[in-house]
Order: structure tokens, then C-alpha cells, then sequence
């Protein structure tokens, strides 16, 4: 990519990743018109690791699915942007499950966005291959989507996502399909690798010890259509324990928060 | 000789009903405009179509479509490809493959669309590496049905005056020289390869998922 230098420093202040204002949804159905989501409006730093935190059918996939753009918004815009150079940002998108394709084998799989985009074959092969590895998928590299545990394919969805080295990140919730340890497992994992990359990270569930574990910071999206109800930042220290106290507050404020909007 | 026939009308209804059934399958244009023909052109039995396929090609054949007249009056394969009856072969077998083709196209999951365009696949990319591969075990299902009407068509076409070589020329000659012996063995051929067809297309069509993701 050329340089533009008076760009790159103007770019060098904005730091901002993600910038939603005023974004709402409803859809049309024959049935009657649903109003899925907001108006929701924030902001994301590059780096950033945000979760959206709500009950069930409040409007976070549809969130998600209007930033990345398979969803046409009703108002409101949204404006990604990648810090460190310009041209389009890349936006991956982890689903809640079964995206992977099941007529290509792992390796197919995550070379897929790299043979899209045109890369080379011995480059697409060197980053596949490192992928798989950092991502202990090594040995599944030749299986096919459907021989893997539901674990595994959805750490081999996220390393496809990875592989293309996204600014920015969308995770739907992605482990609540597992149980609880291998879901917990692949939290750590996802913490570990971010630590290497300077992703932006918008993650939607409705788990809340999940949210307060991975997030730099927790919006909690009140009953359909979801709006904001609050935001906190988590401040936890680095290696974060489940058990410890500060933890358990985090968990417990937010748990109140929750349990007040299926009262009202 | 039924073989070569019906190997003949056969890939030529692959061939034209695959790109069709995709066509129709992809483009939401394509499909108003075709269906309303398919539809029409369904219903009429290729068997139907024998006579009329007659008098339009009279009893011409690739020998003389190649302009190999001088091969006329000897024997020669490409004498006993009438094109009448390639014709209807073509016509039996390409409906079952265009429906089979666009039942695949349409039955791609929309997450895998989205989730390809989203890893930044254009419209090309993911057709030929979404949308085919989906479509592929529905592609080969009708392969097979249309493997077998070609079957059905040439057997009976075959039985129809003007013919002097085949299997279903074999079953009525047979038959008119009381030799039923022959007559039934014939028949008992005829369903054996019908069935070796339509299994042939049912592994392979197994076998595509497999083999779709070992390309590289
Ligand atoms: N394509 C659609 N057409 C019509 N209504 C839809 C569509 N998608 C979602 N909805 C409705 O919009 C609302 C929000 O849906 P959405 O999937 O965004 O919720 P969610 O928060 O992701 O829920 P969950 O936690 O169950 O995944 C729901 O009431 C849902 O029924
Ligand atoms: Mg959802």
C-alpha cells in the first residue's frame, strides 16, 4: 500500500474503530412490522474489546448483522474504520454456529477468505498453517467441519475469521452453543490471541459471566427493542479469575441490572 | 449401440441442463423467463415427441450432420446416431437434470452466502465455490432421474420402426421371431444397466461432498 504520509498522521489522532449513531432496525413481515433494535448509538476505540450484554431477542444479532452490513438500517449509520491504514476495513463476523463450510475440509476452510482476496499459495498456506497451529487445530487440518466436536468447529469459525486479520471483529455469540467448560476454554483462548493483535472486538451475549470475563467493557441492551440501559467498564486485572472478589461484583451489579428489566 | 445413444443424448442434457438449471437457480430473471418454457416443455413426453422428431430430422444422422455422407451406406457408429432419437434422449433427460440443478442453487444455506461475502468472496467466488459445491448432491439426484427417462426413451424408441440396431430393437425383434428366450435375457439386461446408471450417479453423488473439498 502506497504511503500517504499527512493521511496516516491525520489518521494517527482518530483512534476511533467503530462508530454507531443513532442505528435502529425493524423489520417488515407480512405478520406485522417488528421493531428489533434501538436507537443504539456508541463509539469504539481500535483495540477495544466491547461486549453487548442482553436477554434473548433484544436485537443483538441484528446489531451485529446491520454493522457488517447483511442488514439495511432504518436511521441511523454506522462508520468502521481502520486506524492504521486507509482503505477498507476488514470485518470479521464469528456466528453462533455452523458457518463453516462442510464440503471443505479445516485447511479449505480458512484459506478460503485468503483465496478470495487473491493472496499467493505459499502465503496463503504459511498463515493457514501458523492459524492452525497457534490454534491447536493443527492435527484437523485434512477433517471436515461435521468430524470436529462443537468446540472445535467453532474454534476452527474463529480462526478463519482471524486468519484475515479483521480490525474489526463481530462475535455472535459464538461459544453459547458449547458447555460451560469447553465454552470457558475457548474464552481463555480468544483473551490469549487478542493479546497478539491489535483487533477490535464487539462481542453480543446473553451469558454474563462470559461478557464480564472478555470485555474491556459491558453495554447492557434492555428487552426488544433493544436500547442502552448501561455501560461499565471493567476493570479487572490481567490474568482474570473467575472466583475472585471484584469478579463476583461485577457479575452481581450486573446480574441486578439484568434482572430488573424482565421485572418492568 | 443403446449404450453409445444414450451416452450421447445423456451428456448432451448434462450439458445443457446443468448451466441452465444454474442459470435459473442464480438469476431471479432467468427463472421468470425460462420456467414458463420448462414448464411448457415438461409435460411432453419425449416418447410423444418421437414422431415429430422424425419428421424434423427425417432419418438423419451425425454422419451426415458431420458431412460424412460417403459413410452412408456402410456400417459405421456414427451412421446409427440418429439424430431424432438423440433428440429425445436430450429431451428426456434434461428436465429431471434443470430441476435437480435449480433445487441445489436454491437450496444453498444463506449463512454460508453471507458468511462467504462477509470473508470477502464476490459473486463469482462464491458461485463457483459456495453455491456449486452446495448445489452438487442435488445436481447429481437428478443426474440420475435423468439417466434413467434417457433409459426408458431409448428402449422404447428403439422398439419403434426405422431401427436395425439396440437393445430395444433386440427385444422386438426377438419377439417377432418368437425367440422369447432372448426376448426376456434382453429384458433382464435393460433393467441391470438401468440400475447400474442410476447406483454409478448415486455414488458419485456421495461421493461430491467429499470430493468437491479435496480440490484445492
Ligand atoms: N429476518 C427477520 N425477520 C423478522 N423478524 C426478525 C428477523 N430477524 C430477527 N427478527 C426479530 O427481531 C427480534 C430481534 O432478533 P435478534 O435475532 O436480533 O435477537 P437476539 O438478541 O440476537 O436474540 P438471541 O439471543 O435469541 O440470539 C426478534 O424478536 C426476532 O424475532
Ligand atoms: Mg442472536
Amino acid at each position: 500500500m502506497e504511503k500517504n504520509l499527512s493521511f496516516s498522521e491525520a489518521k494517527k489522532d482518530d483512534m476511533t474503530a467503530l462508530k454507531v449513531t443513532n442505528l435502529s432496525k425493524t423489520y417488515r413481515e407480512s405478520a406485522g412490522d417488528v421493531h428489533a433494535l434501538g436507537p443504539v448509538s456508541f463509539e469504539m476505540e481500535a483495540g477495544e474489546f466491547l461486549c453487548f450484554l442482553g436477554p434473548t431477542g433484544c436485537g443483538k444479532t441484528t446489531l451485529l448483522r446491520t454493522i457488517a452490513g447483511l442488514e439495511q438500517p432504518d436511521t441511523g449509520e454506522v462508520i468502521v474504520q481502520s486506524p492504521h491504514y486507509s482503505g477498507e476495513p476488514i470485518i470479521g463476523y464469528v456466528f453462533q454456529q455452523g458457518a463453516l463450510f462442510p464440503w471443505m475440509s479445516i485447511f479449505a476452510n480458512l484459506e478460503f477468505p485468503l483465496k478470495a482476496k487473491k493472496i499467493a499459495q505459499d502465503t496463503r498456506r504459511k498463515k493457514v498453517e501458523s492459524m492452525l497451529d497457534m490454534m491447536g487445530l493443527a492435527s484437523f487440518a485434512s477433517s471436515y467441519p461435521h468430524q470436529l466436536s462443537g468446540g472445535m468447529q467453532q474454534r476452527a469459525a474463529l480462526a478463519r475469521s482471524l486468519v484475515m486479520e479483521p480490525d474489526l471483529l463481530l462475535m455472535d455469540e459464538p461459544f453459547s452453543s458449547l458447555d460451560m467448560r469447553t465454552s470457558q476454554e475457548l474464552q481463555d483462548n480468544l483473551r490469549e490471541l487478542l493479546k497478539r493483535s491489535s483487533t477490535t472486538v464487539l462481542f453480543v451475549t446473553h451469558n454474563i459471566e462470559e461478557a464480564v470475563y472478555l470485555a474491556g467493557e459491558v453495554i447492557v441492551l434492555g428487552h426488544r427493542p433493544g436500547r442502552i440501559v448501561r455501560s461499565e467498564t471493567i476493570d479487572l486485572p490481567d490474568p482474570r479469575s473467575r472466583l475472585s472478589d471484584t469478579f463476583t461484583e461485577y457479575l452481581v451489579s450486573l446480574r441486578e441490572t439484568f434482572e430488573s428489566l424482565v421485572s418492568d | 449401440m443403446s449404450l453409445v445413444r444414450v451416452a450421447l443424448g445423456f451428456s448432451l442434457a448434462a450439458l445443457i441442463g446443468i448451466p441452465v438449471g444454474l442459470l435459473m437457480g442464480a438469476s431471479y430473471h432467468a427463472r421468470k423467463f425460462l420456467s414458463l418454457m420448462v414448464e411448457m416443455a415438461r409435460p411432453l413426453s419425449a416418447i410423444a415427441l418421437l414422431p415429430l422428431s422424425i419428421i424434423i430430422f427425417k432419418a438423419r444422422t451425425f454422419s451426415q450432420l458431420l458431412g460424412l455422407e460417403y459413410l452412408r451406406y456402410q456400417k459405421n457408429l456414427l451412421n446409427e446416431m440418429q439424430l431424432g432419437m438423440i433428440f429425445i434422449l436430450f429431451w428426456g433427460g434434461v428436465f429431471p437434470i434443470i430441476l435437480g440443478t435449480i433445487q441445489g442453487v436454491r437450496s444453498v444455506r444463506k449463512m454460508h452466502l453471507e458468511a462467504a461475502g462477509i470473508l470477502g468472496a464476490n459473486r463469482l467466488f462464491s458461485f463457483r465455490h459456495v453455491i456449486i459445491p452446495s448445489a452438487l448432491p442435488d445436481i447429481f439426484h437428478g443426474l440420475k432421474l435423468g439417466i434413467g427417462r434417457c433409459w426408458m426413451v431409448i428402449i422404447a424408441a428403439e422398439m419403434l420402426p426405422g431401427t436395425n440396431s439396440g437393445i430395444g430393437y433386440l427385444i422386438r425383434y426377438s419377439y417377432q421371431l418368437s425367440r422369447y428366450d432372448i426376448m426376456l435375457a434382453s429384458i433382464v439386461i435393460v433393467a441391470f444397466i438401468g440400475a447400474l446408471f442410476s447406483k454409478g450417479l448415486e455414488s458419485l453423488g456421495e461421493k461430491s461432498l467429499v470430493l468437491r473439498s479435496k480440490e484445492r
